[in-house]
């Protein structure tokens, strides 16, 4: 009566997805669908990674982690900072606003808690770091050190230097950011920028010529929900973020922009939960995305998404995700 | 129209309504403080917590209890061996009617039913239908199925050499402690639960308590006897000490409201016993990487406070001693 029992091998879906990762691999040593992107001088296997804040080493255990091109960690901050008041999430029509306020360890903090976790995982460590001025962010990427894979720098932080505008909305500071931490590190750098900014082309490009790798398209939209019954703030922090479905045709947007843009690949992040919506990316010029509210509720989304364009391009005959965007293209 | 200077005189309706609306306020509000300087972090228990799993669960009973409630019995072999008394579940709710739910909705696990030869593992829930997510979750059909990640959540935990427990829940916060009550009938511990709820009618766990040899102290609204001093009173008769039946019990563990584990502290500092609470927040990821759910207490700015998924959501609580 229940699959469960009907003598399959495993004890659970989170088991009979793990296995079945196995016989995905093995399709794939036959016939090479090559996946593998380039951020600088690091590789990733697979064009699909968590979005920062949207995953935790807790899931090694529930979804195949090697399957991905890397995972990236919630924001790092110099100081330890404590988060926002609750509450700090609630769900919207297509969509989820959070106001979590990244609480921080600081780099010891994570490097004596956290990263001895995200390192046990079977793919790269993408570190996020952040800082609410623009000399705050190289300090924090000197003392990660060699422990991340590739760092990436979300910008989308209030300038407490300049009025508490976005440090990313302000190409010059974009600028400044970046040429500082170049200077102590020689691992890639992805840039990761708001949505509210008035050309992400001319943030983009300031990311690229300071040094940049690679540069996130984007960082969750402000916003604001109210409760239906009392019509106050639900947040306690009152405004915060808005990510999932609703944001992707504001991120489609923007991604295509950066990316004529840039030479450096853009990474496309903002309410990607299928194959499709991946490919919808890939097709207006990313090279890769993350994964961020799907996450939540399927665990395993960003693991599917991989599958998936491993499946459509060996379904196709084709070696490439490029090829098969390719057989879509208008006649 | 003005949106000010009403000229009409208020019906006794509109001051009926108004009244309820700034009673829901005030208990709100004092439900909202009463947990501050009260919870902590219970320390590391002995025995390890089971290694969450997610799973397609079949829907093997899917019906209403009384007017506001619904009870959901789920096929999941791995949850209903390993889940501990006081964890719960995150179920992605499927869409419904175009409309899509995306963050999984915590529930606590009601019952434990581990696999026998001819039936599956089952866990029990019981939801109230309060917004859009458990709207979309009443209409999922029986023989459907739906994807739940646990089992999830720091439980309750008996102190060694407990003879007697006291439970207390609210409404669905009975739920959160009846995984206690399965636990302590299979260990031979002499149980009392509170039920409180807003009617008679709406009493959810009696067959439950039933079924457990738990005996039960209903407490309403309808009549008062949820009231908090009326009853912190009764509670403190019961347990009197004057016959061994009514010796104090040797642990207190509640869930539904904040104020109730206020009571549960205050009781317990009178008997000096120690009390567990199990707390409710806004959840993503239930695993403790989203950081969403913040206890609901104030804590130091420049350090986070506990997340009720992955330090809780059972907290040890006290009333602190100035
Ligand atoms: C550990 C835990 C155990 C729970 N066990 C039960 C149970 O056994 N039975 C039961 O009926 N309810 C339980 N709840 C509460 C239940 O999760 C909420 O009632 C439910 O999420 C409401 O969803 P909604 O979309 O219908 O409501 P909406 O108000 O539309 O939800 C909007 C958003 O707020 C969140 N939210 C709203 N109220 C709550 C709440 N009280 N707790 C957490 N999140 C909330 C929702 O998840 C959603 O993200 C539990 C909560 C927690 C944290
Ligand atoms: C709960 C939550 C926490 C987040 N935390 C961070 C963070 O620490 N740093 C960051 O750069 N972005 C953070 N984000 C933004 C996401 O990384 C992502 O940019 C955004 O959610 C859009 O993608 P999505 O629509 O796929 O979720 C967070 C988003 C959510 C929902
Ligand atoms: S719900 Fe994500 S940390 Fe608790």
């Amino acid at each position: 009566m229940v699959a469960l029992l009907d003598g399959t091998a495993h004890p659970d879906a989170r088991a009979a997805f793990f296995a079945a990762a196995s016989d995905d691999l093995a399709a794939t040593a036959l016939s090479a669908v090559d996946m593998s992107v380039r951020i600088g001088s690091l590789t990733l296997n697979a064009p699909v990674m968590p979005a920062s804040g949207c995953f935790g080493p807790d899931l090694g255990a529930l979804i195949p982690v090697g399957e991905l091109g890397a995972t990236v960690t919630k924001t790092v901050f110099g100081s330890a900072r404590g988060g926002n008041p609750v509450h700090r999430l609630t769900e919207v029509p297509a969509g989820m606003v959070n106001s979590v306020g990244i609480p921080s360890h600081g780099p010891a903090g994570y490097l004596a808690t956290l990263h001895p976790r995200y390192a046990a995982l079977d793919a790269p460590t993408i570190i996020s770091v952040g800082g609410h001025r623009i000399g705050e962010y190289a300090p924090v990427v000197a003392a990660l050190g060699e422990h991340g894979a590739a760092y990436e720098l979300n910008v989308s932080c209030p300038n407490l230097d300049r009025d508490g505008t976005d440090i990313g909305s302000d190409p010059a500071a974009i600028r400044e950011v970046v040429a500082a931490v170049r200077l102590v590190t020689g691992k890639p750098l992805i840039v990761k920028l708001p949505v509210l900014v008035a050309s992400i082309a001319a943030c983009a490009l300031a990311a690229e010529e300071a040094g940049a790798d690679a540069v996130c398209v984007a960082n969750s939209i402000p916003a604001m929900p109210l409760d239906a019954q009392t019509r106050r703030p639900i947040l306690g922090n009152v405004i915060g973020g808005l990510s999932g479905p609703s944001i992707k045709p504001i991120v489609l947007r923007l991604v295509w922009l950066a990316s004529r843009a840039v030479q450096i690949p853009v990474i496309a992040c903002g309410g990607i939960e299928t194959v499709d919506d991946a490919l919808d990316y890939f097709s207006v010029g990313a090279s890769a995305v993350q994964v961020g509210t799907a996450s939540f509720g399927r665990p395993f989304a960003a693991v599917e998404i991989v599958r998936g364009l491993r499946r459509r391009s060996l379904d196709a005959g084709v070696g490439s995700i490029r090829e098969l965007l390719d057989l879509d293209a208008p006649r | 129209m003005s949106i000010d200077a009403p000229v009409v005189t208020p019906t006794a309706a509109t001051l009926r309504a108004r009244a309820a609306v700034a009673q829901a306020r005030a208990f709100a509000e004092a439900d909202e403080r009463a947990l501050d300087g009260l919870v902590s972090v219970r320390p590391r228990s002995a025995v390890p917590r089971p290694q969450p799993v997610w799973d397609d669960a079949e829907v093997l009973v899917h019906e209403p209890v009384g007017e506001r409630y619904r009870r959901l019995v789920l096929a999941s072999n791995t949850i209903a061996a390993t889940a501990q008394a006081g964890q719960f579940l995150m179920i992605t709710v499927p869409p419904h009617g175009g409309d899509t739910i995306l963050l999984p909705r915590p529930m606590a696990i009601h019952r434990r039913r581990p696999a026998t030869t001819d039936h599956p593992g089952t866990v029990e829930l019981i939801y109230g239908v309060v917004g859009r997510g458990t709207r979309a979750l009443a209409a999922v059909p029986v023989g459907g199925t739906l994807q739940v990640t646990g089992p999830l959540g720091r439980g309750f935990g008996f102190p060694p050499g407990t003879r007697s427990a006291l439970l207390i829940g609210r409404g669905v916060g009975v739920c959160g402690v009846m995984g206690a009550a399965e636990d302590a009938a299979a260990a031979g511990i002499r149980t009392t639960m509170v039920l409180s709820g807003q009617h008679p009618d709406q009493l959810l766990g009696r067959s439950d308590c039933a079924e457990l040899g738990v005996q039960v102290i209903g407490a309403t609204d309808d009549d008062g006897s949820s009231d908090l001093t009326f009853l912190a009173t009764r509670l403190r008769g019961h347990f009197d000490g004057t016959t061994p039946e009514r010796t104090p019990p040797g642990v207190i563990m509640v869930c539904g409201a904040g104020v109730l584990a206020r009571l549960a502290a205050e009781l317990g500092a009178h008997w000096g016993v120690p009390v567990q609470a199990s707390l409710e927040a806004h959840m993503a990821c239930g695993l403790g990487y989203c950081h969403g759910c913040a206890a609901p207490v104030r804590t130091d700015p420049s350090v986070e406070g506990p997340l009720v998924c992955a330090d809780g959501p059972v907290f040890d609580a006290a009333i602190p001693v100035v």
